[in-house]
């Protein structure tokens, strides 16, 4: 039955050939590149590994002032390391060419032919093979340097040139105008000699580690080397030799001084310590004394205690006595008072005595005899009583008086014991606020005494301190007086690193030149597996969208064979073989197309060959990648229609006899006020929602592919143009050995370089110290603080930062660290440029105030040509620049082509296989009387807004993929830091290319939908 | 008893849309019998004969075939249910179409260890010569007449036949009814053949009548006449 089936597959196959075909030749194109891509970059990786393992490319290389003595050489050598010598010197040759001539290696980098032979005379040489191609220089063909000529004799390749850029700076090859050139020992010599070269001759040597030593031993045996500067020919480094050592002699100056204050600190820390001993004895004196201090306020708290008390019994007593007194005063008021009514009672009295007296001698005068002596006989007793009368009113008047006096005597007691009383109330207000106060005083003096305890400690301590800070810094003398010596030592060190015949010290891994060409294909190799996955998904998912369609259309087939028994995992496979056919035939054509046509791998070659020096690459195909290419198109497929068409087949056989159909969506769907076209289309898309998805998903595909190329395409650009327009300098001369005068002319420059790695590519910085009048950068006010700066775009594009971030640089130890805050950011690309002020630039990196090494300017300056590391014109910038697009201009057409017509088939089966599902539809509604025109727009013109759609959010969702992946993946390996920024024009362009493709399948497929006659209605119905 | 059900219910939909089609159905039917089921339309009779194939789940009672009972088989238990005593023809034929007459058979072939022979079938059937055609190729009786043998081919202890005559006109009925009654007498075959056609009652050994989900009539027919004398199909 499984075989029966399957020939039920190969018969749909035949009658879907059309479109099978179609996706055939998509899978195929796919598989085809996909594979020469990879097999592409394994050649180059695995050809890279076999030539450095054979043509013994380097571990690493260093440069020295001059040449390494025998002695040296055989100090490394004997522990069993290699060692070559790479000496080279650039000739001008031709207009505005350069060529680096090298004597033929023996040992390390050996030159790969790949025509041709070495030389043997002097007048032979062997050319880099790049240089050759760009500049067709053939075998025999002659080249004149200076007045020495050469005759070509061979073509090859180094491995420390597999890039090949004249510094190592250089982000781009240009093999127009620089290469390379080995000529014998004989006639380098020759050569140099003549002295027409560029520049004085580069001491460069490669070594081998054999595993022998490690890097930094090897660094540390090369640094111990020093050499005597008059050894050295070049008068540009004697002359900057002796301004170092000028320098260095004020360094010694300054460590003098150093050595004279750390004395002078000795000294002081001793006076001091002395004056802190005499302290804390006048200290310790004072601790003592605070118990008998302490002991004194407690008694004094205890009589003022009592004292209060005192005070209060003696208010209270006073209280008493004031209440006496006043008692005292009121009695002696009334007392006062009774003896003045006693008084006037007497006066009543004495007056009735005188009128008794006055009677009675009235009386005793009368002539009444009787009366007279009767009265006389009363005479003597009222006289007596007139007497005792004036007795008693003396007495009476005495005692009123006294009376009187007693009371205001009794009342001014009383007065003055009030008085007294309220004096004795501030006593006691007074008493008690000396105990309250005692009280505190006996806190305070007990708070006192701990201070003075801690004090005390604390003077303690500073005596201790003191003598040890007065041991320390008498230590530090001492101390700073070895490190004088030492720095004395160090300082000649210093400056024999200078001297240092150590110049530069590179592995092979920090060499950006070497083994570039399989970094850069490691990238293509990944992106392949990737992209090539995706699309076999893209292009399996399109078939299984016809095998649904298929499945549909068989639906009740399907269910009279459930209903014999026929099983789902069999007829899952029956349907799931057609893709896996289609796809596992298209895998081996593609993967046969890429392996054994010239069109294939040696095509993709070329991208690696017509960049880098490459030696003769010999094609290799891994079982991986055969095995990618025949089974992963298979694979993939299986798995994506097994996953889709189980889902079709999971009915019931009634379902699927009744042919009840699941997916009707949207017949639900009913937006009041909707016309009836609008709503019906938007039923269609609902129900094709499968193929709906399919389209946005190739479309979202070949978005991706569109938009890599469209990222490449401006990014070259943007290099070209940005390099061209934000260089305003016309020269930038690098100097080896600086002079002391800024040329005329000229704007001085200091850089320092530095090296930072980001997505696993270490790249140069430079921080480019200038002057607040250089008119060649846009940097504004340069800040004024140590740590901001101003970076360039090309930085701040690399290391993704931004306005207000901190950027880090170490030197080549990673012992110091410098920290940058980001203050602005300028529009500059052609280098790696971190602005800053020159004299902070000096501050920071110890040079003097004068220094310089680079001298921008606008005009060619009047510069020995000895003294430079490096010349820059803008023009050599310009020229450069356009490389990448040169470059890159066929993969870009290559990858828009593809991601067209992915689109476009996609989109054209789709959009036809929707309407062949409708076709029974679609001659129904012309049945009713529906033109062509509206029959157009219910079943076709509802794709226009799942196009549209899709492009507005895969347009976005593709550059943010893209984006993300491009610096970090596709050009993480350049060491160039500009942006693939789209002007909104150019997404807007997108989008008109992709409605001008959807409306090319419109217009195509409105002619099958005019096809559709109403009789298809009798016809397909059973 | 070969095939029996008891009481057997089915019902369609909830609340408002509910229906019951079968109220409970018990009926007898004997190996190597032909049974008519009859009865208008939505009587029940496709849903019965469904219940009986295992296409449709019941909502109660019992249904044997052969022995085996059919309520409770899901997934594979029901495929092989289905595979070791069941050939299926439907009034729409429901070939694979694009394969020929003879794959459209072998696809049924390899379903069982002990198939008829190929070969004699399609002579049975008169499609010899039909044999390497496509169902497009084919008369309705042609592609009918390849849908039993399709369903024959595997020799199954049951052949339901829904409406087999319902898409054919009257000559091809008659062929495919004759063809069917030669069947049953050359293998045996028990056969519930559910039809509105009245006449193909005449031909067969037990008639169900159905109404409204219920039995109306069930009787064994006394008077059978060979299918080439049937009248008004």
């Amino acid at each position: 039955m499984g075989w029966i089936l399957f020939k039920r597959a190969l018969r749909d196959l035949k009658t879907g050939f059309a479109r099978y075909i179609a996706l055939s030749l998509l899978i195929i194109f796919s598989l085809f590149i996909v594979i020469s891509l990879m097999a592409a970059a394994d050649t180059v990786i695995d050809t890279t590994e076999i030539s450095d393992r054979e043509l013994c490319c380097e571990d690493g290389e260093f440069s020295v002032f001059v040449p390494l003595r025998d002695e040296e050489l055989k100090k490394i050598t004997d522990h069993g390391v290699t060692v070559e010598k790479m000496f080279y010197a650039d000739y001008e040759i031709n207009e505005n060419q350069v060529l680096r001539a090298f004597k033929v290696r023996e040992s390390i980098n050996k030159i790969s032919l790949i025509e041709g032979t070495l030389p043997i005379s002097d007048s032979e040489a062997v050319i880099e093979r790049r240089y050759s191609e760009v500049n067709n220089v053939l075998i025999g063909d002659k080249i004149t340097i200076g007045e020495k000529e050469f005759t070509v004799t061979g073509i090859g390749a180094t491995p420390d040139y597999n890039t090949v850029i004249k510094k190592i700076s250089d982000t781009v090859v240009d093999s127009r105008y620089f290469g390379l050139i080995f000529i014998t020992p004989e006639a380098y010599d020759e050569l140099y000699a003549s002295g027409c070269s560029l520049a004085s001759e580069e001491y460069y040597y490669a070594y081998l580690l054999n595993d022998v030593m490690s890097e930094d031993e090897l660094k540390e045996i090369l640094e111990d080397n020093t050499f005597d500067v008059d050894d050295v020919d070049d008068e540009y480094f004697k002359e900057y030799w002796n301004r170092m050592t000028e320098r260095k002699d004020e360094l010694l100056d300054g460590i003098d001084e150093l050595k004279d204050g750390a004395d002078e600190l000795a000294d002081g820390a001793e006076e001091l310590r002395d004056g802190i001993d005499e302290f804390h004895e006048g200290m310790t004196d004072l601790h003592d004394a605070v118990p008998d201090l302490t002991d004194g306020i407690e008694a004094l708290d205890e009589g003022a205690a009592e004292l209060e008390s005192g005070v209060k019994a003696y208010t209270s007593a006073v209280d008493q006595i004031e209440s006496g007194a006043s008692e005292l005063s009121d009695g002696a008021a009334q007392l006062a008072s009774g003896a003045s009514e006693l008084n006037s009672g007497a006066a009543q009295y004495g007056e009735g005595v005188n009128e008794l007296s006055g009677t009675v001698g009235v009386m005793a005068q009368s002539e009444d005899p009787y009366i007279a002596g009767v009265a006389a006989g009363f005479v003597d007793p009222v006289t007596a009583l007139a007497t005792g009368y004036g007795q008693i009113q003396s007495g009476i008047a005495g005692v009123d008086s006294g009376a009187a006096a007693l009371s205001a005597g009794a009342y001014q007691l009383y007065s003055g014991i009030k008085t007294l009383n309220s004096n004795s109330a501030a006593l006691r207000y007074g008493a008690a606020a000396l105990h309250a106060g005692t009280t505190e005083l006996k806190e305070g003096a007990a708070e006192f005494a701990e201070g003075i305890d801690e004090l005390y400690d604390g003077s303690k301590e500073i005596k201790d301190g003191s003598s040890d800070l007065a041991k320390g810094a008498r230590e530090l003398s001492d101390g700073v007086n070895e490190f004088s010596d030492e720095a004395n030592d160090l300082i000649d060190e210093v400056f024999n690193i200078d001297l240092s015949n150590l110049r530069i010290f590179m592995t092979k891994a920090d060499n950006p030149r070497i083994d570039s060409a399989a970094d850069d294909v490691q990238i293509n190799y990944s992106a392949s597996i990737i992209f090539g996955i995706l699309l076999v998904v893209l292009f399996a998912y399109v078939i299984s969208v016809f095998i649904v369609h298929t499945i549909d259309q068989e639906s009740a087939v399907i269910g009279a064979l459930y209903s014999m028994g026929v099983k789902r995992r069999t007829l899952t496979l029956s349907y799931v073989a057609v893709p896996v056919i289609v796809t596992f035939i298209s895998g081996i054509i593609g993967t046969l197309i890429a392996v054994y046509t010239p069109a294939g791998i040696p095509a993709q070659l070329q991208d690696t060959l017509g960049y880098f020096s490459m030696p003769k690459l010999d094609i290799i195909v891994k079982p991986f990648i055969l095995i990618y290419g025949l089974a992963i198109p298979p694979v993939t497929a299986f798995i994506v229609n097994v996953l889709v068409v189980r889902n079709r087949l999971v009915r019931t056989p009634l379902s699927l006899l009744h042919n009840e159909q699941k997916a009707v969506r949207g017949k639900e769907l009913k937006i009041k006020g909707m016309k009836f076209i609008p709503m019906f289309r938007l039923r269609q898309i609902m129900r094709e929602i499968r193929a709906g998805l399919t389209v946005i998903f190739g479309l979202f595909m070949s978005l991706l592919i569109a938009l890599m190329a469209i990222n490449t395409s401006v990014y070259c650009s943007n290099v070209k143009n940005s390099y061209i327009d934000l260089t305003k300098y016309e020269y930038m001369y690098t100097y080896k050995y600086p002079t002391e005068e800024v040329p005329e002319g000229g704007y001085e420059a200091v850089a320092e370089g530095f090296k930072k790695e980001i997505y696993g590519y270490t790249f140069d910085v430079t921080v480019l110290g200038i002057t607040k009048d250089n008119p060649f950068f846009d940097t504004g006010d340069l800040p004024d603080n140590d740590s901001d700066v101003v970076l360039s775009s090309s930085v701040a594009n690399k290391y993704n930062l931004t306005v207000g971030d901190i950027f880090t640089l170490s030197n080549d130890k990673g012992e110091r660290l410098y920290a940058f805050r980001v203050a602005r950011i300028t529009d500059y690309t052609a280098s790696m440029f971190v602005f800053m002020d020159i004299d902070r630039c000096r501050d920071m990196f110890n040079e003097d105030d004068d220094y310089f090494n680079v001298v921008f300017s606008d005009h060619p300056l009047d510069i020995d040509g000895g003294r430079l590391y490096s010349t820059v014109s803008k023009e050599e910038i310009a020229r450069s620049s356009g490389v990448y697009v040169e470059m890159m201009a066929p993969m870009v057409t290559t990858m828009s082509v593809a991601s067209a017509v992915v689109f476009l088939v996609v989109m054209y089966l789709m959009v036809k296989m929707m309407i062949d599902r409708s076709a029974f539809n679609i001659s129904l509604v012309k049945v009713f009387g529906f033109r062509n025109r509206e029959v157009r727009k219910m079943y076709l013109d509802g794709n226009f807004y799942i196009v549209a759609i899709g492009a507005l959010i895969s347009i976005p969702l593709c550059k943010l993929i893209m984006d993300y992946i491009y610096p970090r993946y596709l050009v993480s390996n350049v060491g160039v830091g500009v942006t693939a920024d789209y002007p909104p024009v150019l997404f807007a362009a997108i989008f008109a290319v992709i409605i001008v493709l959807y409306l090319a399948i419109n217009f195509v497929l409105t002619g099958r939908i005019r096809n559709i006659k109403p009789a298809e209605v009798l016809k397909n119905r059973e | 008893m070969f095939i029996e059900t008891r009481d057997l219910k089915k019902s369609y939909g909830e609340g408002g849309s509910f229906v019951q089609v079968l109220k409970g159905i018990s009926i007898k039917i004997n190996k190597g019998e032909m049974c008519v089921i009859q009865g208008t339309s939505g009587s029940g009779k496709s849903t019965l004969l469904n219940c009986i194939g295992g296409l449709d789940d019941i909502d109660s009672g019992n249904v044997s075939v052969a022995g085996t009972f059919v309520e409770g088989l899901k997934g594979e238990k029901l495929s092989d249910y289905r595979r070791a005593n069941l050939g299926f023809i439907f009034q729409f034929y429901n070939l694979v179409p694009n394969l020929t007459v003879r794959e459209n058979i072998q696809v049924c072939e390899y379903l069982t260890k002990e198939p008829l022979n190929m070969d004699e079938l399609i002579d049975v059937l008169g499609l010899t010569e039909h044999q390497h055609k496509f169902p497009s190729q084919l008369s309705g009786g042609q592609q009918q007449r390849c849908a039993i043998a399709r369903a024959l081919v595997k020799n199954p202890k049951v052949l339901l036949c829904d409406e087999p005559t319902g898409a054919l006109d009257s000559k091809t009925s008659r062929d495919i009814l004759v063809l069917l009654e030669k069947i049953n007498k050359q293998y045996g075959t028990t056969m519930l053949i559910v039809t509105h056609n009245n006449s193909i009652k005449n031909m067969v050994d037990h008639v169900i009548y159905l109404k409204d989900g219920e039995i109306y009539k069930d009787y064994i027919n006394e008077t059978k006449v060979p299918a080439s004398e049937l009248e008004d199909l």
